[in-house]
């Protein structure tokens, strides 16, 4: 483990705190931590693009189940903040498989209700909670014994502080792993991230499972300092406090709910100077920070000392450049087959009994007038629309039909983009690094752990970044952030974010559109030198040049129907293609 | 027995045409601008006082000081949507949905200072005997304010179907940056769509204020009963928010009544919980909305 010479200085710093500062400001750190722990969790899914206003019912979760414990059975609360923190962990899990389906606003606004149903349940639950009058004397923290009971602020502070360390700890590990680079692309780009293996719900599950079960261990902590349990452990205040830590500290920031914990625990006790005009006073800090810095402390702090980046690893020395994961372009012979699709939109119909297969190492090309159905029959392909009829076999004849974006990637298939073909806001290497997710091992222990094997790995995975950033040659741009690329250097990045996952095929949808004729020489030498390496290219291209120059075999769409197949000069002469293109009168002048 | 039953429909008809009005604003906002207003509890608490202290404490005519507060809270959100909003265009959608949550601690908390925070009733002119239809007894000050609420949802709906205003907002909430495109005002559409949805939030303060009690924190359970109507009636559905807020204040008086009042504010959310599992596009469920 690599503890960073400025970790260790923290850690030192608050470690001598408690005995320079009184009492009352140890308090206020010790419910800093508290407020960090439910914060941290909040982070980690905001990470993946998902904000809950619902936090504080697993806040009071976890703070009614190990005081409840321990004041009607006489649990010890150590062992109670473990039962605490599986339960809110457990009821996250059940929420999350119901709402994270939904996304942005949708999931924001469930989350608020269902904090608002359990805050009403303890207010009603008389028997259990004594409702709003709430349940005193919950017996102090404890380490497992009565004899090791925590009496003292000082002591409750140094507890505390493992409990933030180890978080902070966690989080960190966490968001610098590949599952933190998994949420950051469902965040950034989900199709894309879909589209690259990485499963959006189940992300997004695991974050939220995380999140709950920190506001869990929060609470829980939280009761036994208090010694006092009520309602108002899930007023929805409690929930703002901890968004505004986050937001404020520096959402999506290691570092950021932690700064923000302290700043904001501190904060409202300061303004008590302004007596009454206190709450108001701290609305408008809160309005102008979020104008002037909506990225929070940590981002503006960052704007201060600009950071020189970490060095690109060394792409493997020598040799063909590595394009194809682990030398397995898998499939067979016919990596893909469509057999009779039919995609019908009400009334409409997008494909009509579509059949054709690609072999390996093939180029085939998928053309058409616009409208004909190829970006649809795309759909279908990687699994973002289900056919109507028919279906969709990957190599050895696996059913793809109705397997999820992420699944299909699994089997091989990757597709490029039209649009939105990056993670726009990470650097050109973050953006290759991420789509790699598909060939990472490591379970979510193993990354917390940071096992031996997980560092091989990520080593691995950063490699093979830099040696697809070198085969599509944006290694000079390596750090750029991908929004700031040039329109052709996104394309590039694009082709490379789609080799990353290693596929046995590989579906460009208009690679070449907007390019220059250079940049599109560039583009097909590419497609050429990636099938010289055993994969298989289905292309959508308007581009006709291209497309006669590199394809093995045509496909042509028309209103959803196949209309002809096969070698370019045979489409070239073909008398329907030439109908379809330019009309009826064209074709019977030449016939 | 069946008399009751209606009389608890009707008093739910009353709170939920409230409901609606704060929905409508609420979903117009969001379906617009993409905004999640926090602070639509503080423009209904803000219409309510407004009346309390028109009417109330200057004595100005009931109804005049009614229209005045609602136009007021317009004023009020147009203001907010050119000073914090629009500067906050473009960023993340948790952003300005911040930025709205510390407008609600500043409202809310000037409130306090210049109301205190002790309940207000607010001495309306119509008379406290309730009136007997059949089976059913009512204050003349709820049927005005359910007619009023009627009115206002009807006005609304016409406001958004035949203006040219209300068309340039619709053509927005299809697609921005056509609307853009083909030379809609889009600024002025969003200053239009948060003063309106501010002053329909006003509205239902003003109305349900004259029912009930009226205090700082009254936007706290407003506006957690409209985002149950919104999320029921569908993010950004118009129609949806006027029958998710009949239908929530509906369920909520006969719920209180043959239930159990403690759980009364529960019910909406317990029906989007199970509307989510049986149907998760909302109770029309026309548009995607899923994203």
């Amino acid at each position: 483990m690599r503890l960073p010479a400025r970790a260790l200085a923290t850690l030192a710093v608050l470690a001598v705190v408690p005995f320079v500062l009184d009492d009352y400001y140890v308090h206020l750190l010790i419910m800093s931590g508290i407020f960090f722990l439910p914060s941290a969790g909040m982070n980690v899914l905001l990470a993946g693009g998902q904000l809950t206003l619902g936090h504080t019912a697993f806040f009071g979760i976890g703070a009614y189940t190990s005081g409840l414990l321990a004041l009607q059975w006489g649990l010890s609360p150590l062992y109670g903040m473990v039962v605490a923190a599986a339960l809110a962990a457990l009821v996250g899990y059940l929420l999350g498989t119901i709402t994270l389906r939904l996304r942005g606003a949708y999931f924001v606004l469930v989350t608020i209700g269902f904090a608002e149903v359990i805050r009403l349940v303890a207010t009603n639950w008389i028997e259990l909670t004594q409702g709003p009058l709430g349940l005193p004397g919950v017996p102090p923290f404890d380490l497992g014994r009565a004899a090791f009971t925590l009496t003292s602020k000082r002591q409750y502070y140094f507890v505390m502080l493992v409990l933030g360390a180890l978080t902070y700890a966690l989080c960190a590990r966490l968001l610098r792993s590949r599952f933190g680079r998994a949420l950051t692309a469902v965040r950034q780009n989900e199709n894309l991230a879909e589209s690259v293996g990485v499963s959006a719900y189940r992300t997004t599950l695991v974050a939220m499972v995380v999140a709950c079960a920190l506001a869990g261990v929060g609470g829980s902590f939280y009761g036994h300092y208090t010694q006092f349990l009520s309602p108002e452990l899930f007023a929805f205040y409690n929930t703002v406090t901890m968004v505004v830590m986050v937001v404020g500290g520096g959402q999506a920031t290691v570092a950021g709910p932690a700064l923000g914990a302290i700043v904001f625990t501190f904060l409202p006790e300061f303004l008590r100077v302004a007596a009454f005009y206190r709450m108001l006073i701290y609305g408008v800090i809160l309005l102008l920070a979020i104008m002037f810095m909506p990225r929070g402390i940590v981002d503006a702090l960052q704007r201060l000392r600009r950071r020189v980046p970490a060095s690109v690893a060394e792409p493997p020395a020598g040799g063909e450049p590595l394009v194809v994961a682990d030398g397995r372009p898998a499939g067979g012979d016919t990596p893909l087959v469509v057999e009779h699709v039919t995609v019908q939109f009400g009334g409409l119909t997008a494909l009509s009994d579509v059949t054709f297969s690609l072999a390996r190492r093939e180029i085939l090309a998928l053309i058409g007038p616009n409208g004909a159905g190829k970006t649809t029959a795309f759909h279908v392909i990687t699994g973002f629309l289900r056919p109507t009829t028919g279906r969709v076999l990957g190599g050895a004849r696996i059913d793809l039909t109705s397997l999820p974006p992420h699944e299909v990637c699994r089997q091989g298939l990757v597709r490029m983009f039209q649009k939105a073909s990056v993670f726009p806001e990470c650097s050109a290497i973050n953006n290759v690094t991420i789509a790699g997710h598909r060939l990472g091992r490591a379970g979510f222990w193993a990354l917390v752990f940071n096992t031996r094997a997980t560092r091989r790995e990520e080593a691995a995975l950063a490699a093979r970044a830099a040696s697809l950033l070198q085969f599509t040659g944006l290694t000079g741009r390596a750090h750029e952030v991908a929004s700031n690329l040039s329109y052709g250097e996104q394309r590039l990045l694009g082709l490379a974010i789609a080799l990353a996952p290693g596929p046995a095929v590989l579906l460009l949808d208009e690679p070449a559109a907007g390019l220059n004729p250079a940049e599109t020489q560039r583009v097909m030498a590419l497609i050429q030198q990636i099938r010289a390496q055993g994969v298989s290219v289905l292309l959508v291209e308007h581009d006709m040049k291209l497309v006669m120059g590199i394809s093995d075999r045509i496909v042509v769409l028309n209103h959803g129907q196949k209309i002809a197949e096969g070698r370019p000069a045979e489409i070239q002469r073909d008398p329907d293609v030439i109908r379809a293109y330019l009309g009826a009168g064209q074709a019977d002048a030449r016939a | 027995m069946i008399a009751e039953l209606v009389q608890h429909v009707v008093n739910g008809l009353v709170i939920g045409g409230g409901y609606a009005l704060m929905g409508i604003g609420l979903t117009l906002i969001f379906g617009i601008m993409r905004v999640v207003n926090f602070a639509h509890g503080e423009f209904y608490m803000l219409g309510a006082f407004l009346l309390f202290t028109l009417f109330g404490t200057l004595g100005i005519d009931f109804f005049l000081a009614a229209a005045v507060a609602i136009v007021a809270v317009g004023v009020a959100g147009a203001v907010v949507e050119r000073v914090v909003l629009r500067p906050l265009r473009g960023q993340a959608i948790e952003i300005p949905m911040l930025a709205m949550v510390a407008l609600s601690v500043i409202l809310q908390n000037a409130a306090i200072l210049l109301w205190d925070p002790s309940p207000k009733t607010i001495r309306h002119p119509f008379s406290p005997i309730p009136i007997v239809l059949g089976p059913i007894h009512i204050v003349a000050i709820r049927i005005f304010a359910g007619v009023a609420a009627v009115a206002l949802i009807i006005g609304s709906h016409l406001f958004i179907r035949k203006t040219r205003l209300g068309k340039a907002m619709r053509a927005t909430f299809q697609d921005g940056e056509m609307a853009r495109l083909v030379g809609v005002d889009v600024d002025r559409v969003y200053t239009a769509t948060f003063s309106f949805g501010a002053a329909l939030a006003g509205a239902s303060g003003v109305l349900l204020g004259s029912v009930f009690w009226v205090y700082p924190a009254m936007g706290d359970q407003a506006a957690m009963k409209s985002f149950a109507v919104v999320i029921m009636g569908g993010l950004g559905d118009f129609l949806g928010a006027i029958v998710g807020g009949l239908l929530l204040g509906v369920a909520e008086s006969l719920g209180a009544a043959y239930v159990s009042s403690g759980y009364k504010d529960a019910i909406g959310f317990v029906v989007i919980i199970l509307l989510l599992l049986f149907r998760p596009a909302g109770l029309f469920g026309r548009r995607d909305r899923l994203r």
